[in-house]
């Protein structure tokens, strides 16, 4: 290698980009050049030091917050149009003879078949672009997402009471399963009631339990299979969910308190239902 | 399942066709649900990139009010085609948004300098008197090198933050500058002598 092919690479080199021969050519020519060697070395030193002197510009706090709320009025603004605001227009119109043809058609298993072809529709769509590693990290955005939006949206309960007694029956009624219901305000988790919510493409048991100001949300669905698995722990974006299960039901608890306190909240959970 | 959605809404709906407009509950609840998940997966994988959008931005425009508009900017188009994002380098997928978007406004304010326009004469009017020994040691200087840095070219100073301050391969300056990978060392290496030169004409002028 001459001096004029090591000047060319030697920024590479410097970066460390080359391949392992290349280098070893370099670093061959170096040990013989003394003029390159100098001027790699003062290249080098001041391209580094440069490097770390030059200003970083850190969002400005605020931005962030300015962003969010831009997406947020992208998200109101301009839904997204889909197969579902269309077919919503088609029956509209094709009402009157949909309606003659579909007589004595019990409409209820109508929209619960629509219903299941469009929430098919819809995980397909969004499954493959989210990319989630596994079917726990789309759920736990889910969970994530219902557990911001029940703060959020004013929303937080269907029925508020204290009284596992009310809120327990409400459920039963609401839904296709009987989820248990307890309070624990002895144990520093007092709840504030029940509400309906909609995950994993089925209706849920949200129960909502207050630590110290933060909520926790209780979600309740009846297991899949008899196996009780492992309970489980995800942190993102500052919430903790704790999953745990038993022979009936899969549990899900969604807060921002710290993991120590949703694990004794589990624990406390646990003994105080009627499997355990 | 649905079906008892359906009732929790019953009770609510006194319209003209209940069935209708239960329908429609049900299916807003879904929409709305599927927009969620979608904003609070783009968020979770572009807002740790913030910092490195804001920088870069920063870099181009060189002015910190253009710049924030123009993360915003970014974001936002960043939202809308989130689903030509399959995974892998969010941060890479992300800047080269915020480049596009940023050259945008560039070009469009004349401001372009894509090469070295101005007079170098003035500008560099008696670097060469100053050695490498003196430079190194005003190399620690981070308003002067900010000074000669702003006055390097667009596709200098986007090479410079991406390889200095984000660390970036090779591979992804490629990627976000939109250059062949083989380019990027000797632009690179352009860059920084021409930053170099800069930073020698103005310490010699201090002098």
């Amino acid at each position: 290698m001459n001096c004029e092919e090591a000047t060319k690479l030697m920024d590479g080199y410097l970066d460390g980009e080359l391949d392992p021969i290349t280098n070893q050519t370099i670093e061959q020519h170096l040990r013989e050049c003394q003029k390159c060697d100098e001027a790699y070395k003062t290249h080098s030193a001041l391209i580094r030091s440069i490097g770390n002197a030059t200003p970083y510009y850190k969002a400005p706090s605020g931005l962030r917050e300015r962003i969010q709320s831009s997406l947020r009025d992208e998200i109101t603004e301009r839904p997204t149009r889909n197969v579902v605001r269309d077919s919503q227009v088609l029956f509209r119109r094709g009402q009157p003879e949909l309606r003659t043809i579909l007589s004595g058609t019990p409409w209820n298993w109508l929209a619960l078949a629509a219903s299941i072809v469009l929430v098919a529709i819809i995980a397909v769509n969004l499954v493959p672009r989210l990319r989630r590693p596994g079917a726990d990290q789309f759920l736990a955005t889910q969970l994530i997402a219902s557990h911001a939006r029940s703060l959020m949206a004013n929303h937080l309960t269907d029925v508020a009471s204290s009284d596992q007694h009310t809120v327990k029956p409400w459920l039963d009624a609401k839904l296709d399963f009987a989820p248990p219901v307890v309070d624990l305000a002895s144990e520093g988790f007092p709840l504030i009631g029940g509400r309906l919510d909609y995950l994993d493409n089925r209706p849920v048991a949200a129960l909502v339990y207050e630590r110290r100001k933060h909520f926790i949300n209780l979600f309740i669905w009846p297991a899949a299979s008899d196996a009780a698995s492992a309970s489980k722990t995800i942190t993102r974006q500052g919430y903790q969910l704790l999953h745990w299960a038993d022979s009936d039901f899969n549990y899900w608890a969604v807060s921002d308190v710290n993991l120590s306190d949703l694990q004794t909240f589990k624990q406390q959970f646990e003994t105080r239902t009627p499997h355990h | 399942m649905a079906l008892l959605l359906n009732e929790e809404h019953a009770h609510e709906t006194e319209d003209s066709d209940p069935k209708i407009v239960k329908f429609t509950v049900v299916k807003k609840r879904e929409e709305d649900h599927a927009r969620q998940v979608k904003s609070t997966s783009f968020e979770e994988a572009m807002l740790p990139h913030l910092d490195a959008a804001h920088n870069l931005a920063r870099w181009l425009l060189r002015n910190e009010q253009d710049a924030q508009d123009m993360v915003q900017e970014a974001y936002l188009r960043a939202f809308k085609s989130f689903a030509g994002f399959h995974g892998g380098n969010g941060r890479a997928w992300l800047l080269t948004i915020v480049r596009n978007t940023s050259y945008t406004l560039l070009k469009k304010n004349r401001a372009v300098d894509f090469t070295t326009s101005f007079d170098e004469e003035i500008h560099l009017a008696g670097h060469e008197s100053v050695s490498p020994a003196t430079i190194l040691e005003h190399s620690e200087d981070a308003d002067l090198i900010k000074e000669a840095m702003d006055e390097l070219p667009a596709e200098f100073r986007e090479i410079l933050a991406l390889r200095h301050q984000e660390g970036l391969s090779y591979k992804e300056i490629a990627e976000i500058a939109q250059i062949p990978p083989g380019t990027v060392m000797s632009r690179l290496a352009r860059a920084r002598a021409k930053l170099k030169e800069y930073l020698a004409a103005r310490i010699g002028r201090e002098k």
